[in-house]
């Protein structure tokens, strides 16, 4: 049953495909797209807490599929995520033109990926659909006729196409040494060697450039900031959690030594600060909320290094509601101009009140969902590290001010009913599932709250937010050799030093 | 004599030389897919052992399992080529 999560979507993608085909646009596809987004929930509901094994075979020879503690939390972030993304659709991609079957089907696809890999307990299966979701997106980036998006989605497809057969290999390695893909077999084959510590290095450094953590997040805001505003929200709040799964299968496979889980957890905690202070210096609203995915996905890798999987799993289904649901909201009212400052919330009450719930959730205010995730993160962490948890916090906040203060004076154009609904939508559910996991009020958030609006005020007093960012390079192939580089860099360090 | 795996490694290191060193979007897509010709050769080569047989009716075979994994990274890899090659076509028509 459990497979059937990542067949349904996939199914009705090529249905609308042969719908748009057959010419039968219109309501036919309409309702192929909302009927592949919703169904995959009542299978997660019906095969939740089980695991099988596709076609019945044996373990060692058949590819095992679970709905497990771990995963459960990426697949319902996913699901609520998609949900309002495929009702956002519906006002955004105008029904009579021609490519819009087609970004449909590919939504659809990018969908059935993401399922496909939460649900893997097998390496390569992992890596199969995880590709799945990733082409899908870079076609669909490729969509958007904003200037410099075909150049972002070029610079993101080598460079993830590159993570991805470098993390192929490391799944190679581990084959050669184990006999096994599957990762439950594999640890109990595994013994530490040089050669499984060169495995666990590879794969490391590819899936963190896939999910955008510092130092090779390079092609992230880009790609997320110039994507049509629904693939925008689906890029950033789900499609980079999938190598953080990876991260999870391979991590829980595999013994990672302390010096490894070392490294990680610094460069976790430098992300975290390098897309703080990056975000702040923007000056377009979908590259600020670009830079808070670098610095968010750092707090899901401290899960992760710290072995606190389930806390990784909530905080990226917190990440994935609010981050989408942000999207969502700036990306309706920022139709006309992106630059803040030249539009805004005033006169939009609905998208006021769910951009201030969301800024509140992902700053990590009770009771919202972000609290919980970042308080189950900490609970796993030594006394430093929880302290650089919360300045993060405080830093979030601050950022978070400087979007809302801008919001605030401006104006929005036209908005559509279907975009006030999903950004409304995704702003409730991080209030309720925040609420239904027991986050619980908390009076230290004020204190919180008025240090980042202080710290704001202190900031944009002294004038170092009006300095320019300096414009990054124009050539592509310059920018793809550069990242190139850092990987490599970043894997031989891995290997040297862990 | 080197082993085909250790020339699928050194095959994949020339690929990433290429992701390196060439600014042109064309040579970085051929590069990658001299990396993924690298990486189905390290396969391959894990699955062949001298003296055993196919796996086909057999007595003694090779282990298939990497062979046909490669078929699927091969099937990715058509796909993202045909992609790539799109999007740089779209690029230069934008003049980027």
């Amino acid at each position: 049953m459990i497979p059937l999560m990542a067949a349904l979507p996939m199914l009705f993608a090529f249905i609308i495909v042969l719908l748009d085909v057959l010419h039968l646009r219109g309501p036919a596809i309409k309702a192929a797209f909302l009927l592949g987004a919703v169904l995959p929930i009542p299978v997660a509901w019906l095969s939740r807490g089980s695991s099988e094994v596709v076609g019945g075979w044996a373990r060692e020879a058949g590819i095992e599929v679970a709905l497990t503690e771990t995963n459960l939390p990426f697949i319902v972030g996913e699901l609520v995520l998609f949900v309002f993304v495929s009702v956002y659709s519906q006002g955004y991609f105008n029904p009579r033109d021609k490519k819009t079957p087609k970004v449909f089907a590919l939504l659809l696809l990018a969908h059935a990926g993401l399922l496909g890999a939460f649900i893997a307990r097998d390496l390569f299966n992992f890596y199969v659909y995880m590709e799945i979701a990733s082409v899908s997106a870079f076609a669909l980036m490729a969509f958007s006729e904003e200037k410099g998006a075909k150049g972002a989605a070029f610079k993101y497809l080598i460079l993830s196409l590159l993570a991805s057969y470098l993390f192929v290999f490391s799944i190679g390695l581990v084959y050669m040494e184990t006999g096994y893909l599957n990762a439950d077999l594999i640890s109990k084959a595994a013994a530490p060697s040089r050669e499984l510590g060169a495995a666990i290095a590879i794969a490391t450094a590819s899936l963190i450039l896939k999910a955008g953590i510092f130092p090779l997040h390079g092609w992230l805001p880009d790609a997320h900031s110039r994507a049509p505003t629904p693939v925008s929200a689906l890029l950033s709040g789900a499609v980079v959690k999938a190598p953080a799964y990876g991260m999870i299968l391979m991590f829980s496979a595999l013994p990672a030594g302390e010096p490894l889980r070392f490294i990680l957890l610094a460069v976790a905690v430098v992300s975290i600060f390098f897309g703080i202070a990056m975000a702040l210096l923007q000056k377009d609203a979908k590259r600020l909320l670009a830079y808070h995915t670098v610095s968010q996905m750092g707090y899901v890798l401290l899960g992760i290094a710290s072995l606190n999987f389930v806390g990784a799993a909530y905080y990226a289904m917190a990440h994935s509601i609010f981050k989408g649901g942000l999207f969502l909201a700036v990306g309706s009212i920022s139709t006309r101009s992106r630059k803040l400052g030249e539009f805004g919330y005033r006169n939009a009450p609905v998208m006021a009140a769910s951009i201030l719930m969301l800024s509140l959730a992902i700053g990590g205010i009770s009771p919202f969902i972000g609290a919980y995730a970042k308080s189950l993160i900490s609970s796993e962490l030594g006394g430093w590290w929880k302290l650089a948890v919360y300045l993060g916090t405080i830093g979030t906040l601050m950022s978070f001010t400087k979007l809302n203060y801008h919001l605030m004076r401006g104006v929005s154009p036209q908005l559509k009913g279907a975009w006030k609904l999903s950004s409304l939508g995704l702003a409730l559910a991080a209030l309720l599932s925040g609420l239904i996991l027991g986050a619980g009020i908390n009076p230290k958030d004020a204190l919180g709250i008025a240090i980042a609006v202080g710290l704001f005020a202190a900031l944009k007093a002294s004038g170092l937010l009006e300095r320019g960012h300096p414009a990054p390079p124009r050539d592509v192939g310059r920018e793809v050799n550069l990242m190139a580089m850092t990987l490599v860099a970043a894997i031989v360090l891995l290997m040297l030093l862990g | 004599m080197i082993s085909p795996e250790q020339a699928g490694i050194i095959i994949m290191l020339v690929g990433i030389y290429g992701l390196m060193a060439k600014r042109e979007p064309v040579k970085l897509v051929l590069s990658i897919n001299v990396v993924s010709l690298g990486l189905v050769l390290f396969f391959v080569g894990l699955a062949y052992s001298p003296g055993k047989d196919v796996p086909i009716m057999p007595t003694d075979p090779v282990d298939p399992l990497p062979a046909t994994l490669m078929l699927t990274t091969l099937v990715v890899d058509v796909a993202i080529t045909s992609l790539a090659l799109a999007i740089i076509i779209r690029m230069r028509g934008e003049g980027e």
